[in-house]
């Protein structure tokens, strides 16, 4: 293998990669905005400049490629004064308005303005004033003075959303970005850009003046949008969701994930819908009396009568105690509906399966199929006098689903937030969100991946359940107004199900989510030999699936 | 060895003590016909300097528009956690204000750090010192109580101006 | 004259001179307070009534109301007597100092000292050393060792200090030739004040009297950063007042006997530069008799507020190394005088 020397330090290197590759593969970070190691090599914010022996001037480390024997310095002097001329020459125009920016304390201008930067401008001039409040598209805002003009979003467009839809106009300090005239920026995966740009320039409407990135704290998750189940970072202050960004992921995601799962799939969470503790015809309950009239209420029941309908929407801990509940009361078939929605799909992220954990369903044994119609007959054909609905809203399926319903007698439907069936229900369980425990979701990849919980609701204690903590959680006391937030009375699937379980004379206890993943893991041989340590942050492959890169990178 | 001579040995005047207590004396008497220091306090207000680190306030403009952006920089270097500041946007030119500025004046040590980070100048310690609460929650200062007018902080900003 | 109005006579005699004394006593706290206060450039009791005038009142009114705490271990016959000795001793002691000369007042003539005794001094020295009991009891009935130890450095104090007290009077003695309170006096008479013919002794008594009264610098037995308050920490309500008020009673007979022993007495030497005689004159040495002892009185305070604690060897060294010696040198000193001028 050939090598080269960084900083007197030879590393090894595959033939083809960039110097900045090379040192980013050994720790050590060149300075750099316009790249990006998914993206198209452009080069044009000069910021990775280093000094190489026998060249007379110094290069940009970012298309440079690598030789053998090679000796690179990115510490010398050379090297350093040309970087601080760079950022000097980027910041002249810069409104340098960090404290009204949202992007301050996690930009990288500002970052290496304190870390490669003399920290003082000799620029005494009128800065050049832009606009600064250009919707770009539908969803994202567009600052043009903060623009340092380095193209990643550009070539994001081009490249990964593959619709050209941003170019830069004007030259020299008029240069700014835009899309055609009378064109959008409304392809579905903009919002990475905001996650890209170096600087605050893009911003989210979402997100915009909501709070500061430093008073968040983040958990690891997953996005429930689609069966893709891209891996997120959720970002929660005072209890309640603020923003979903993407984790890289190369086996699901990449680095990037769709605007709408983005957006859309966690305002549930802290909706004025969510169901805060459990309902029996309308009146709040206690957790016991709920249990206990689920169990009553079921033994009335002849085991033809009772129709069990799990959910692709559940997790896997979830579906497999539903189907041991079933099982118990000698119900064999449990179904599940599916959510496609076709053509809304593309080669790169989104899914047609709406739904995060159809495939652990079915392989957890729960019949479900791409037509539902068959299940909205099963329904409403009158053989079924009691129903036990976990996390789904059937009546998407059709409009008459809801009168068919007044079929059945007993309805015990497990729900997170209102909806039609709820309203409908003798018995609503009220469950926790996919921010609110831990849990594991099966996508169309064959990959199981963890949610974590970065969200608590009334039983939970961010310190005592080893949940990630923000400053204002930390320091919090009860007589802090803020760190506060709202708390909702809800428990995960798998505990409201397990507490059944029990109430019915099922002995085995489940303590946690894992438990209930080990004995899974235990039964069903696609799961065999998996737990939440070797799934960990990046997921883990069912047995019957091979790995595939997804086809984004 | 003689022992050394320390500058606290006493001489013999010093010994005897009586002139010594003499001196004592006189300096108390000659401070009884001194001027009194003491205020009395609830009628007489003491109206402190412009150096003084009363409870912070915020500066509010004269259109009536608070001059702080929500940049949350005084929240963060509080050393007390004393302050929350909830920002959103506005349609003025600065972008951006405050919607929610509470400073919980139990938890603040009255450091001022958030002045002193402060990017616009919004957050300036008063000459105010009287702060009293009968329960937890009106110890919370919201906007209402924290928006000061530009005028009556003129003091305190031409201080910072010329010192900060 | 028959016994009833002896009786009559010196029942209205306590009557005034405890009442005197107790106003006195009040007072002197009153201006403890506000001789503190200007030394320090502060203001001082000024909310009750005018001046504060009243605050001695309220102070009274205070105690009064508080709860009386008496310890769980403590010796509760003894505890409660302890304050009661120390008042009483304070104000028997008083009972021979002479506050003027004989006076005669509708054709009826008397002493203006409730007992005039022929042993008066001795009587002092008994009374004040009795006051030792009185704390020590304290001391030692609180059932605290703050208290204990308070009380044992009274004791240690007093007795060191009683020693060159008693050879400063008996330089007294030597010239008064008598230990009569009234004829001490009038052996003053002129300027032939003690203080003046024999000045060690009368600094060695001054500095033995403030000791004696457990005043600053000689506190030890209070020192309240050490000992929490010392003998009476764990006193409250009207028996620490009793404490407290015997300390100021103590300042003031102190006072008292400084002046009769040293300073005069109700000797006036405007009487006798003027020739004034009379029921004016006895009134001027009465009130000639009140001005020293307010002055003596300021002094202690003034003191007090001046000057720190001794340590309490430096006490010890200070009682038996320097005033005991002091005051043999005196004895010396005067024995020289009479000798000399055959005084």
């Amino acid at each position: 293998m050939p090598k080269l020397i960084i900083d007197g330090k030879e590393i090894e290197f595959e033939n083809g990669q960039t110097i900045i590759e090379v040192a980013k593969k050994d720790g050590l970070e060149i300075p750099h905005f316009c790249w990006h190691p998914s993206l198209s090599i452009s080069g044009n914010c000069r910021v990775c400049l280093v000094e190489v022996e026998k060249m007379p001037k110094l290069v940009i480390a970012c298309s440079t490629i690598a030789a053998d024997g090679m000796v690179v310095n990115t510490q010398s002097e050379k090297t350093l004064n040309a970087r601080n001329a760079v950022m000097e020459f980027l910041l002249i125009n810069h409104p340098l308005d960090c404290p009204i920016c949202d992007e301050a304390g996690e930009c990288k201008l500002q970052d290496y303005a304190y870390k490669h930067s003399a920290g003082e401008s000799r620029f005494v001039e009128t800065k050049n004033h832009k606009d600064k409040r250009i919707q770009l598209g539908p969803r994202i805002m567009f600052d043009q003075e903060r623009c340092i003009s380095c193209s990643r979003c550009i070539r994001f467009s081009d490249e990964i959303a593959k619709e050209n839809q941003l170019t830069f106009v004007q030259r020299g300090d008029h240069v700014t970005i835009r899309t055609f005239p009378g064109e959008e920026f409304d392809n579905p995966y903009t919002l990475n850009t905001v996650d890209i740009c170096p600087v605050g320039a893009l911003t989210s409407n979402d997100f915009r003046f909501q709070t500061r990135v430093w008073e968040l704290s983040s958990t690891e998750s997953i996005c429930v949008g689609c069966s893709r189940g891209c891996n997120t970072e959720v970002w929660v202050r005072d209890n309640e969701i603020k923003r979903l960004t993407p984790r890289e992921n190369f086996d699901v995601n990449s680095y990037w994930m769709c605007d709408h799962g983005r957006v859309n799939t966690w305002k549930n969470v802290n909706a004025d819908t969510r169901i805060d503790g459990c309902l029996k015809d309308g009146e709040k309950i206690s957790w016991e009396d709920a249990i206990k009239s689920v169990s009553d209420g079921l033994t009335q029941y002849q085991p033809e009568e009772i129709l069990f309908i799990g959910s692709a929407f559940a997790s896997n801990e979830d579906n497999f105690l539903f189907k041991k509940l079933a099982e118990k009361k000698g119900v064999h078939e449990v179904y599940f509906a599916s959510a496609i929605k076709p053509g809304d799909a593309d080669d790169i992220l989104i899914q047609e399966d709406k739904t995060p954990n159809s495939l652990g369903a079915s392989k957890i044994g729960l019949t479900g199929s791409n037509d539902n119609k068959s299940l909205s007959k099963k329904i409403s054909d009158g053989k079924y006098k009691a129903a036990f609905i976990l996390e789904d809203d059937l009546t998407r399926l059709e409009e008459d689903v809801i009168k068919s319903l007044q079929n059945i007698e007993f309805l015990i439907v497990q729900a997170t937030n209102e909806n039609q069936l709820t309203k409908e229900a003798n018995l609503v369980l009220a469950a926790s969100t996919f921010a609110e425990k831990h849990a594991t979701y099966t996508n169309f990849l064959g990959m199981v991946q963890r949610v974590k919980p970065a969200v608590t609701s009334a039983n939970m204690d961010r310190a005592l359940d080893s949940m990630s903590k923000s400053r204002w959680d930390k320091f919090a006391t009860t007589f802090d107004r803020w760190g506060r937030g709202k708390k909702y009375d809800s428990k995960p699937g798998w505990s409201i199900l397990s507490g059944i379980l029990n109430e019915m004379g099922e002995e085995k206890n489940y303590q946690m989510a894992e438990d209930v993943f080990d004995e899974l893991a235990k039964e069903i041989s696609d799961f065999n030999g998996m737990n939440y340590d070797t799934i960990g942050s990046g997921g883990a492959l069912l047995k019957s699936f091979t790995k595939q890169e997804a086809e984004t990178v | 060895m003689p022992q050394k001579k320390r500058s606290k040995d006493l001489n013999f005047l010093e010994k005897i003590y009586l002139p010594e207590i003499f001196n004592g004396l006189m300096l108390t008497l000659k401070n009884m016909f001194r001027p009194n220091v003491t205020m009395q306090y609830p009628e007489q207000k003491f109206i402190p300097p412009a150096s003084y680190r009363g409870r912070p306030v915020l500066v509010k403009e004269n259109d009536d528009t608070e001059r702080c952006v929500a940049c949350g920089l005084c929240s963060r270097v509080c050393p007390a956690l004393a302050i929350e500041v909830q920002p959103d946007e506005t349609a003025l030119e600065k972008e951006r204000f405050p919607k929610l500025f509470e400073i919980n004046m139990l938890r603040c040590i009255f450091c001022g750090f958030c002045e002193e980070v402060c990017p616009e100048e919004a957050i300036v310690m008063s000459k105010d010192y009287e702060l009293v609460y009968t329960n937890r929650e009106d110890a919370i200062y919201g906007k209402d109580k924290l928006l000061v007018p530009v005028e009556e902080l003129s003091d305190r900003l031409e201080f910072l101006r010329n010192f900060k | 004259m028959d016994i009833w109005s002896i009786v009559i006579e010196t029942s209205i005699k306590i009557f005034v001179v405890v009442n005197v004394l107790l106003l006195t006593v009040s007072y002197s706290v009153y201006f403890e307070r506000k001789i503190s206060a200007w030394a320090q450039n502060r203001i001082g009791p000024n909310r009750v009534g005018w001046l504060g005038l009243l605050q001695p009142f309220a102070d009274v009114f205070k105690l009064l109301l508080k709860e009386d705490i008496v310890p769980d271990k403590s010796n509760k016959a003894i505890h409660a007597l302890a304050p009661f000795l120390a008042l009483f001793v304070a104000f028997s002691t008083y009972a021979v100092i002479p506050i003027g000369p004989e006076m005669t007042l509708f054709g009826y003539t008397f002493s203006l000292v409730v007992a005039d005794v022929g042993i008066g001094i001795l009587y002092v020295l008994a009374m004040t050393s009795l006051g030792v009991y009185a704390i020590t009891f304290a001391g030692w009935s609180s059932g605290s060792k703050y208290s204990l130890l308070g009380g044992i450095r009274s004791a240690a104090q007093m007795i060191s200090y009683e020693v060159s007290m008693g050879f400063s009077i008996a330089g007294v003695i030597m010239f008064s030739e008598s230990l009569n309170m009234n004829v001490i006096v009038q052996s003053q008479a002129g300027w032939m004040w003690n203080a003046i013919l024999q000045p060690i002794g009368f600094i060695t008594f001054v500095v033995a009297a403030f000791a004696e009264t457990n005043r600053m610098p000689f506190d030890l037995p209070e020192a309240e950063p050490e000992l929490v308050g010392g003998y009476h920490t764990e006193y409250s309500s009207m028996k620490f007042a009793g404490f407290f008020l015997a300390e100021y009673a103590n300042m003031a007979i102190a006072s008292a006997l400084i002046v009769t022993l040293y300073l005069g007495g109700w000797q006036n030497p405007l009487v006798d530069i003027f020739g004034i005689t009379g029921i004016t004159a006895t009134l001027m040495q009465i009130g000639a008799f009140l001005v020293k002892v307010l002055a003596l009185l300021f002094f202690f305070i003034w003191v007090r507020w001046s000057l720190p604690r001794f340590r309490y060897d430096q006490l010890m060294d200070l009682g038996w190394k320097v005033m005991f010696p002091l005051s043999l040198i005196n004895i010396v000193w005067v024995a020289a005088l009479i000798m000399i001028f055959n005084l």
